[in-house]
């Protein structure tokens, strides 16, 4: 009787809500230290191989965590040639298995460019410690005329999907640079978690 | 919204549920449940009365302003934030509410 009624212990209620954007706040101390090994300690939470120096680094101020650090670089050639990658701790959906997890995902994705998205292959791998989902998508704007081919791959972290995604924009008649993805490869790779994470030691 | 539901499996833990609360239409929301596949329950309260009650609504504004509040067992706000969730603060509050409601 008392689990009965200890079941609606609490109530969390959401009221209202409008689309939430990431926002720069003001400078804080820098949040990485190097190893001899050219690895990156990323808040003693993580660590990782980092792009090559003409990289820069991404830091979104945001609460509720959408990219935790990514890195982009300036491509040669014309407007919108760029190239980013990032990690983030809670990507797009909300589903703990790879396969729905990437239906949801690819809902939201690069959603304010409104771009159709095609898939172009879709393979497990190791990532992480453990099994994970790599999908190569391309999406064209035939109106702005432009193009973006991404690499997206889902690992897990305790219960929790974590996703690393690399997105490369071009003009509709540009070349992607796929040595790029190379560095975006190693980039994961890489990757290790150095503790367990918040959710993990609820 | 979608940061509780992928946190439905901890607010299971702490023996909390999640309500989502708008001025929207019912049909509306049914629609944005579906496009963000969410599964807890979601209030359409155009009369507003609910927001009203716990200050979501400002003065002279059409729609809710951004609120956080759990409620605990005995019907009592526990906790009241405004703008975006803090998920991880209020994990940890589940957390402390669920441990002091099982030692009463």
């Amino acid at each position: 009787m008392k689990k009965r009624i200890l079941t609606a212990l609490s109530l969390v209620l959401v009221l209202a809500w409008v689309s939430g954007c990431a926002t720069s706040g003001p400078s804080r101390p820098v949040p990485y230290k190097l190893t001899p090994q050219g690895m990156v300690i990323w808040e003693d939470e993580y660590e990782f191989l980092p792009p090559p120096p003409d990289w820069k680094l991404l830091r979104v101020e945001d609460p509720t965590g959408d990219i935790n650090f990514g890195f982009t670089h300036a491509d040669p050639g014309p407007f919108p040639s760029v190239t980013t990658m990032a990690y983030d701790e809670d990507p797009f959906g909300c589903s703990p298995g790879f396969e729905n997890r990437e239906r949801e995902f690819f809902k939201r994705f690069l959603f304010n460019a409104i771009l159709q998205f095609q898939i172009l292959e879709k393979k497990k791998v190791q990532v992480v410690g453990g099994e994970g989902l790599q999908v190569d998508v391309e999406g064209k704007d035939p109106v702005k005329g432009e193009k973006v081919r991404a690499r997206v791959v889902f690992g897990k972290r305790g219960d929790r999907i974590v996703g690393f995604y690399i997105t490369q924009w071009r003009p509709m008649d540009g070349v992607y640079d796929m040595l790029t993805f190379d560095i975006f490869d190693k980039f994961v790779k890489s990757f290790q978690f150095l503790k367990r994470s918040f959710y993990e030691t609820l | 919204m979608e940061g509780h539901q992928r946190n439905l499996y901890l607010y299971e833990r702490f023996n909390a549920r999640v309500l989502g609360v708008s001025r929207d239409d019912v049909l509306t929301l049914k629609y944005w449940a579906k496009g963000l596949d969410l599964s807890f329950p979601l209030l359409s309260n155009i009369t507003a009365f609910l927001g009203v009650s716990v200050g979501a609504q400002p003065d002279g504004q059409p729609i809710f302003g951004r609120l956080t509040i759990i409620v605990d067992r005995k019907g009592i706000i526990r906790y009241a934030r405004e703008g975006s969730p803090d998920f991880k603060d209020i994990l940890l509050f589940l957390k402390k509410l669920n441990q002091e409601g099982g030692k009463s």
